[in-house]
This record gives C-alpha cells, sequence and structure tokens, in this order.
C-alpha cells in the first residue's frame, strides 16, 4: 500500500545520541509521511527502541534535530507536555496507572490534559473501551487484568486523546504468545483507518501485512529501508540477510 | 502474624526430619533458659528487697495512676502533634528535594540531611537553651514538640523519597507521554502509589517519634517520663516504678506497630505486574 500524500509529519535529521560509551542512535535520518506505517526491526541493541523513544522526547538527543508537523520538538515545559499530548504512545510494558480503574486509566488523559468534562469523556472512554473489547472491565485495575487486556487499555487510552501519529515500543514482546493476535488486530484496523503509526517489533507478519515501509536498524544505525515486501525477499546489505536468517524457521 | 510466617517460608525451605528434631531441642533449651533467666531476675529482686510491698503498694492508690495518666496523656499529646508537623514538613522536603527546580532541590536535600543527621537532644537544646536568649521563648509543650518533629521530618522525607522511587518509572513515562506536567504527575500518579507503599514504615516511624518525647524533662514538660521520676523521688521506687512506665511505652508502640500491620493489609491491593523494562 503505498501513501498517495506526500506530507511529512514526522521528520529526524542526522540524530546523534550516545549513552556513554555506546553510540546509540548514528546519524538517523527518517521521515514519515501522513497515514503512514513505518515498521522498525533489527537485532537487540540496534536502537529502535531508543529512535522511536526520541519522537515524543522520552529520550533527548544530543544532535541533529527531530520536527514534528514541520516545527523543531519543545526542549521542555508545557509545549513539550502539549506535544507529547498530540503522539500516542504504547509501552511494551503497559504501564496503565495501577491505582486507577481501567475507565480513570482511559479518561485520565482527556480530564487532565484536556480538560474535558469527566462525563463526557467517561462515554467516549466507554466507546473505545468497547472498540477494543475490554468495556465489560471498566472498573477493574489494571492488575485484574490478562496483559492481552491491559495492552488493549493502553491503545485505548492512547486513542482518548486524538493523537496525530502514535508510536508503539514493542507492544507484543511482554506478552504470552496466546495474546499477541488480540493485540495485533487492533493495531491493524488501526493502521487501516489511516492512523500514523511508528512501531517497533519482532511481528514479522505484522511488518509484511501492514506496513507501508520497513526500516531495518543495526548497531545504532538505520541499516536499509525498503516496502515490506522488497525488504523480505530481497534484503540488500548482509546485516539485513544475517538478520532475516536468523528468525527464519521460527 | 501472617507476613512472619510467609517471610519464613521464603527465606528457608522446609525442614526435614533431621531439622526438625534439631529445632526441637533447640526450642527446649531456649524455654530452659528463659525459664531460669526469670526465675534469676526474680531472685534478685527478693534479694534485693525490691518485692517489698512498700515498693508497689502506692499502684493501689487512684492518685498514682492519676497522676501517670496526664503524663501519658502529655506524651501523647506531644507524639502526635509532632508526628503530623513531622508528616506534612517531611513530605514538603521531599517534594521540594524531587522538583526540577535546582536550587529548591539542593536546599531541600541539605535540609533533610541536616534534620536526619543532629540527634534531637541537640535539637531539644537549641530551642531550649540558644533560642530563648533571642527573645523568643516558647511554651514547655512546643520546646519538645518542635524539635522532635524537625528531627523526624528528615527521616521521613527519605521513606516518602523511597516511596516515590519505588513507583515504577513506566508510571511516570506513561503519563509524560500523556502530556501531564511534572506536578501534575506528582499529584495524581507518584504520590498516591508512594504514599501506599510508605504507610508501614510511615507509622513505624511514629514509634520513633514516642520514644524521642522521653527527653521531654530536660524542658520541664509534664510527660509521662517526666512524672514517673516525680513519683520515684516521692516514694523513694525506681525499680518498680520504671517497670510499670516501660510497661505503658510498650502498650503504645505495640498498638503503634498493630495500627501500622492494619492499615498495610488494608492498602493490599494487587499492583500491576511489572515486566522488567529495558530500553535500547
Amino acid at each position: 500500500m503505498p501513501i498517495q500524500t506526500a506530507e511529512p509529519i514526522i521528520q529526524m535529521r542526522h540524530v546523534d545520541k550516545h549513552y556513554g560509551q555506546l553510540h546509540v542512535l548514528q546519524d538517523i535520518n527518517l521521515e514519515v509521511q501522513k497515514g503512514e506505517v513505518v515498521v522498525l526491526i533489527g537485532p537487540s541493541g540496534s536502537g529502535k527502541s531508543t529512535l522511536c523513544r526520541t519522537i515524543n522526547r522520552l529520550e533527548t538527543i544530543d544532535s541533529g534535530e527531530i520536527l514534528f508537523e514541520g516545527k523543531p520538538l519543545p526542549q521542555e515545559g508545557k509545549e513539550l507536555a502539549a506535544l507529547r499530548a498530540e503522539i500516542g504512545m504504547v509501552f511494551q510494558s503497559f504501564n496503565l496507572f495501577a491505582h486507577k480503574t481501567i475507565l480513570d486509566n482511559v479518561t485520565m488523559g482527556p480530564v487532565e490534559v484536556l480538560h474535558r468534562n469527566r462525563k463526557e469523556a467517561e462515554a467516549e472512554a466507554m466507546e473505545l473501551l468497547a472498540r477494543v473489547g475490554v468495556e465489560a472491565q471498566a472498573h477493574k485495575v489494571p492488575a485484574q487484568l490478562s496483559g492481552g487486556q491491559q495492552q488493549r487499555v493502553a491503545i485505548a487510552r492512547s486513542l482518548a486523546m486524538h493523537p496525530k501519529a502514535m508510536l508503539f515500543d514493542e507492544p507484543t514482546s511482554a506478552l504470552d504468545p496466546e495474546m499477541i493476535n488480540e493485540v495485533l488486530d487492533v493495531m491493524v484496523e488501526l493502521a487501516q483507518e489511516g492512523m500514523t503509526m511508528v512501531v517497533v517489533t519482532h511481528e514479522m507478519n505484522f511488518a509484511r501485512r501492514v506496513s507501508n515501509r520497513v526500516v531495518f536498524m543495526a548497531d545504532g544505525q538505520i541499516v536499509e529501508q525498503n516496502t515490506p515486501d522488497e525488504f523480505f525477499d530481497h534484503p540488500q546489505s548482509a546485516r539485513a540477510k544475517d538478520f532475516l536468517d536468523s528468525i527464519k524457521g521460527h | 502474624m501472617s507476613a512472619n510466617v510467609s517471610m519464613r517460608d521464603a527465606l528457608y525451605e522446609a525442614p526435614g526430619p533431621k531439622t526438625q528434631r534439631l529445632v526441637r531441642i533447640g526450642t527446649a533449651i531456649s524455654v530452659v533458659l528463659l525459664v531460669a533467666f526469670v526465675a534469676f531476675v526474680l531472685r534478685q529482686f527478693y534479694v534485693n528487697d525490691q518485692l517489698n510491698p512498700k515498693y508497689w503498694s502506692f499502684f493501689l492508690r487512684w492518685t498514682t495512676w492519676r497522676f501517670l495518666l496526664r503524663g501519658f496523656l502529655g506524651t501523647i499529646k506531644v507524639a502526635i502533634t509532632a508526628g503530623i508537623i513531622a508528616m506534612a514538613l517531611g513530605l514538603l522536603l521531599m517534594l521540594g528535594r524531587i522538583s526540577p527546580n535546582r536550587a529548591l532541590s539542593a536546599i531541600c536535600h541539605v535540609v533533610t540531611d541536616l534534620f536526619r543527621s543532629l540527634p534531637s537532644l541537640l535539637l531539644i537544646y537549641f530551642f531550649f537553651l540558644v533560642i530563648p536568649k533571642y527573645g523568643l521563648r516558647m511554651p514547655a509543650f512546643w520546646m519538645i514538640t518542635v524539635p522532635v518533629a524537625l528531627a523526624a521530618s528528615g527521616v521521613l522525607a527519605e521513606v516518602f523519597r523511597a516511596g516515590v522511587n519505588a513507583v515504577p518509572k513506566g508510571q511516570v513515562e506513561a503519563a509524560m507521554a500523556l502530556g501531564m506536567t511534572h506536578g501534575k504527575i506528582t499529584r495524581k500518579i507518584v504520590l498516591p502509589q508512594a504514599l501506599k507503599i510508605v504507610i508501614p514504615s510511615l507509622v513505624s516511624q511514629l514509634v520513633v517519634v514516642v520514644k524521642d518525647t522521653t527527653v521531654a524533662y530536660v524542658v520541664s514538660y509534664p510527660d509521662l517520663m517526666q512524672n514517673a521520676r516525680v513519683l520515684i523521688s516521692n516514694y523513694d521506687a525506681l525499680v518498680s516504678m520504671y517497670f510499670v512506665v516501660a510497661l505503658l511505652y510498650i502498650a503504645v508502640n505495640y498498638a503503634t506497630n498493630q495500627f501500622s500491620i492494619y492499615l498495610a493489609h488494608r492498602s493490599d491491593t494487587p499492583v500491576i505486574s511489572r515486566v522488567d523494562e529495558n530500553p535500547v
């Protein structure tokens, strides 16, 4: 599915980052178009999660620049918070607020950040929970839900903010195998509705079926990027070939 | 005490037949030693005439108890007031310390460490001997309450901070990703979870506050200890009086501990299943 419009929403230019001696992001240049689904793959430690987390500044960068809708990311304070409110994020470990009910988790953003009326926010939250199939759990606390249910709630919590783009940082890596699909299904639906998505994942089927572009990273660099069919069938670099060989037969 | 049992289960494997025999022998020896010790103490009391009715009979008089209970109330009043001040101040110190404002954070860090490292007796002397020289003369109640509260606030600030640090980092990241500001994240996400975590250690810390109040005699505030000293000189009954006073302190602190166990169980709601977080 090629993207027709060429309207970049996320732009990264010459981004570098170090953790002490470790050069985790090396001269990263990446553009994500509106409505595009970009999947980041690569061996562990390749910097793909770090890259994903720089886009809403959960990780700072040493040099280069990142633009969202053409504007550089704010560095701090209210402006940064306002930017984050426009970008949804789903974490590997769900990170639902442990002391709040499922419903309160979903209304937290709209009520506390967007200052929406609580009644309206709750009505919309219930719709979102129904959409991801966990409306029956609305009044439980996160620890009472399965991992798959928690992650679907986390997606609903992000959607409640009406984000312009969504980041998924290994959303299925902490799940038991039988729960992976229920989360992927929700993500597929989102992609089909035209949500802009950056997804760090090890789910190759998802990457092949849903993404517009696969970005392959190794040792802090973007080694190659291509359409999913081209990438999986005809990888160009030795690194990518090795990586794909190593995960084949699983 | 289910907490103790589970701790023991977690630390040691179930005993086998040989271990069970050793445990039985050990228990028997301990019981014999304990009985021997109590018998020895009673004998020493007897030999030194401490069991003489003249040392104990005044406990039959209501006036004795009224005087002791008045002191007991004084102790409770100081302990509760100091405890409340210490909690409020400790919370403020901790919030200042974790604030992104560097100067405020540094000041709160220094103040916390200062209160934490100064002995409360030294703080009491400061309020009793130094401050009055500069014209501020407080009632005896405050001369004991304020320094005890200050000393405890430093420790409580660290208790609160331990609770804040125990809240998983992912909770804060999720709140940041929603667009919440530092203040809102602290109020809505971090503090509610941190307080729940530290309630038991918080209440145990109040036991220390109760014990700190015993130096009230320095400022002549009539607490339990001070009134006991008066009775001791009246009746010339050191051992019996301190024995009864010790029981009273044990009763208060036992009640406080039970209260903390109750709170710990009540706040025992399940917490999110944690997955190891390792970005990169």
